[in-house]
């Protein structure tokens, strides 16, 4: 069973993006009389000098010996164990992007920046909760007015 | 000349285009100074807020955040001994030594003088060679345009970090971004189906995605790493006024040369403030006749490092005005707010918009005034915001990203776009591929495309790319950048494996 390696998964998930991509651009109209090169051309230059890139990292990485590891379950569990912040912050934002529309600008920006300062200084003493939402609520409505009166831009 | 330069002047001196330079500056300052923030961040954060704006006070804003932003890394270098930027760190070298031997004042005072005086003698680089670049490049035709952007695809690719490979792939997915959406010809590409992919992806919201996320989630798991301390320091400064003049009249060549050696720099792709320090750091040492004093806390290190990367924002604005190519990701995202606000960089802008190139001129002018008083001024208030935590910070600037993408076209899906963009620059990173020659990629994709049919509908054979003289000079130096960048890579190798075998 072979290790997984960063240079591996990243030739591995690029040949499979490639491949996609490859068959999807079949859908593209193909080259008329007046259009002669038509335009998956540029796109499939590209996927191929993708492709071959990949290929060749991928071949790289195996020649490079790397001591045996774990499966590559494993490897990905741990993985995103140690990033536990950092999947969390991304998901804090996704929820954000989502609930934009839904409830607001004000509520769903205090509310990600609260959140999101909690789960990142903490909440063990009330001084954090303090900075925390003081910051989170006047850095909201300060952007509000900035952007709606300053610069006639409405927020959702 | 003189006459659109003085137009120009008039249309920057009014007291609201004034202000928002000031404003960019102060906050080219905060960001530059505050660690792991970087200038690329602060213009990606000021840049939403230019969209309601026309083009010369968008321009000026955004100018005066460049300003600013290069010279920021002087309080955190001098004061934390942390370079605020990349583009700062040989000023930590000398300025950190100076207060610690107790002249902070006087470490600060010869930076910001050396910052002054390099964007100065930057900006006289650009006012002569821009004009001049742009007038000889009027002759490019489509097969030397594509070949251009080719050669600094390559060189960009090939100076990033000596992974060469790499490199290329993250220019060859950026130009693949492009090609999402209607094309030139109004035919459909990889929408999969969804609607909202048919207009393609706004360059914006990929470049905050792609960078910001990287970048901020990087310096969270940094902080995890290294554990952060708070460090308690004395912001109680003062300058001796004095003492820096006569220090800086002993700097004349130094300072001339290190911001030539910047404006040189900025304006080849792909290398900008980081290599520019170093670079000038490197010669100021060869030529002083005290090379020992280097690093304990010298004047001379100080001005070499400072003149030298204030100079980049000068010489980066060649290449980006005068032949529309971008030469790093402070200039692409700069060539993004110019597009966005109509205007298309290249040598047609000099003839087009001649009062907006004098802007950029004024506002460099003005902006290296503003950033000498504020940074005298109010150098301890910087010195305390540039303490402020990244758990903070991170989470601010994220939001402000969000803002900024929607306030693009008031459209939700472009947050999605960020948020999706976000997650993919930060898998690239942790794969260790560099992500500037992908935002080139996405910046130069659809000019690259347009130019390379262009010249093919125009001559169909593919030949013509290397009978044409400067087509095929630049594509022998597209060749030889990655001829050269696969020679570098084989001697770090070699030089790792080298070590490694010393060590056992």
């Amino acid at each position: 069973m072979l290790t997984l390696t960063k240079d591996r998964a990243l030739a591995l998930v690029l040949l499979i993006i490639v491949a996609v991509m490859w068959i999807e651009s079949g859908d593209i109209r193909p080259p008329t009389s007046w259009q002669p090169y038509g335009s998956a051309l540029f796109p499939r230059i590209l996927l191929v000098v993708i492709g071959l890139l990949s290929l060749m990292i991928l071949v790289r990485s195996l020649l490079i010996q790397v001591p045996e590891r774990a499966g590559a379950k494993q490897l990905l569990k741990e993985w995103f164990q140690k990033r536990r912040v950092i999947v969390a912050i991304f998901l804090l934002f996704g929820l954000y992007a989502a609930l934009l529309p839904v409830v607001g600008y004000i509520v769903a920006t205090i509310g990600f920046l609260v959140a999101s300062l909690a789960l990142l200084m903490g909440i063990n003493t009330r001084r954090k909760w303090v900075i925390n939402l003081t910051l989170s609520f006047t850095l909201t409505l300060v952007i509000f007015v900035i952007f709606r009166h300053g610069l006639n831009v409405w927020l959702p | 000349m003189t006459n659109f330069f003085l137009q120009a002047l008039a249309e920057v001196g009014t007291p609201s285009v004034l202000g928002l330079i000031v404003i960019g500056v102060l906050f080219g300052i905060v960001g530059g100074s505050i660690p792991g923030f970087t200038v690329t961040m602060a213009i990606l954060v000021v840049f939403p807020f230019t969209f309601a704006m026309d083009p010369v006070s968008g321009v000026s804003l955004m100018v005066g955040v460049f300003v600013g932003g290069y010279s920021g890394g002087i309080v955190s270098g001098v004061m934390l001994g942390i370079p605020g930027t990349p583009s700062s760190i040989t000023t930590v070298y000398d300025g950190y030594p100076m207060a610690q031997k107790g002249e902070p004042g006087r470490a600060l005072g010869i930076g910001v003088m050396a910052s002054f005086l390099g964007t100065i003698i930057s900006v006289a680089v650009l006012v002569f060679f821009g004009p001049l670049i742009a007038s000889f490049s009027m002759n490019f035709r489509p097969w030397e345009i594509t070949a251009l952007i080719v050669f600094a695809l390559t060189l960009v690719a090939g100076l990033s970090n000596g992974a060469l490979l790499k490199g290329l792939l993250a220019a060859a997915l950026g130009l693949l971004i492009t090609t999402v959406g209607y094309d030139r010809n109004s035919n459909l590409r990889f929408d999969f189906g969804i609607p909202a992919l048919g207009s393609g992806f706004e360059i914006l919201p990929v470049m905050i995605g792609i960078f910001a996320f990287s970048q901020l989630l990087g310096n969270i798991e940094k902080l995890k790493d290294e554990g952060s301390e708070a460090k308690n320091i004395d912001t109680n400064v003062l300058i001796p006024y004095g003492r820096i003049m006569k220090d800086m009249a002993g700097q004349k060549l130094n300072t001339l040369r290190s911001a030539l050696i910047g404006s040189l720099v900025g304006a080849l792709p792909g290398t900008g403030g980081t290599v520019a320090n170093f670079l000038s750091y490197d010669q100021a040492k060869k030529f002083s006749r005290h090379p020992e004093e280097f690093g304990k806390g010298t004047p001379s290190g100080i001005v070499a490092s400072e003149a030298s990367n204030s100079a980049v924002a000068g010489g980066a604005f060649v290449p980006t005005l005068a032949l529309g190519i971008p030469g790093d990701l402070p200039m692409a995202i700069m060539m993004g707010v110019l597009i966005l606000h109509g205007i298309t960089p290249g040598p047609m802008m000099f003839e087009q918009n001649p009062v907006l190139v004098g802007a950029i001129y004024a506002s460099l002018l003005i902006g290296a005034v503003v950033m000498v008083l504020c940074n005298l001024l109010l150098v301890r208030w910087f010195a305390k915001i540039s303490l402020i935590p990244q758990q903070i910070l991170v989470p601010v600037v994220l939001m402000l990203c969000a803002i900024g993408a929607y306030a693009l076209n008031n459209n939700l899906f472009d947050i999605w776009v960020l948020f999706i963009f976000g997650i993919i620059g930060y898998l690239l990173w942790k794969a260790e591929v560099p992500l500037t020659p992908l935002i080139l990629g996405v910046v130069l994709g659809n000019n690259l495309e347009r130019q390379l049919f262009r010249a093919l509908e125009l001559n169909e054979s593919w030949l013509t790319f290397l009978t044409r003289p400067l087509s095929a000079l630049f594509l022998a130096l597209a060749v030889a950048s990655i001829i050269f960048s696969l020679y570098q890579d084989r001697k770090i190798q070699r030089s790792k494996t080298a070590a490694q075998q010393e060590n056992l």
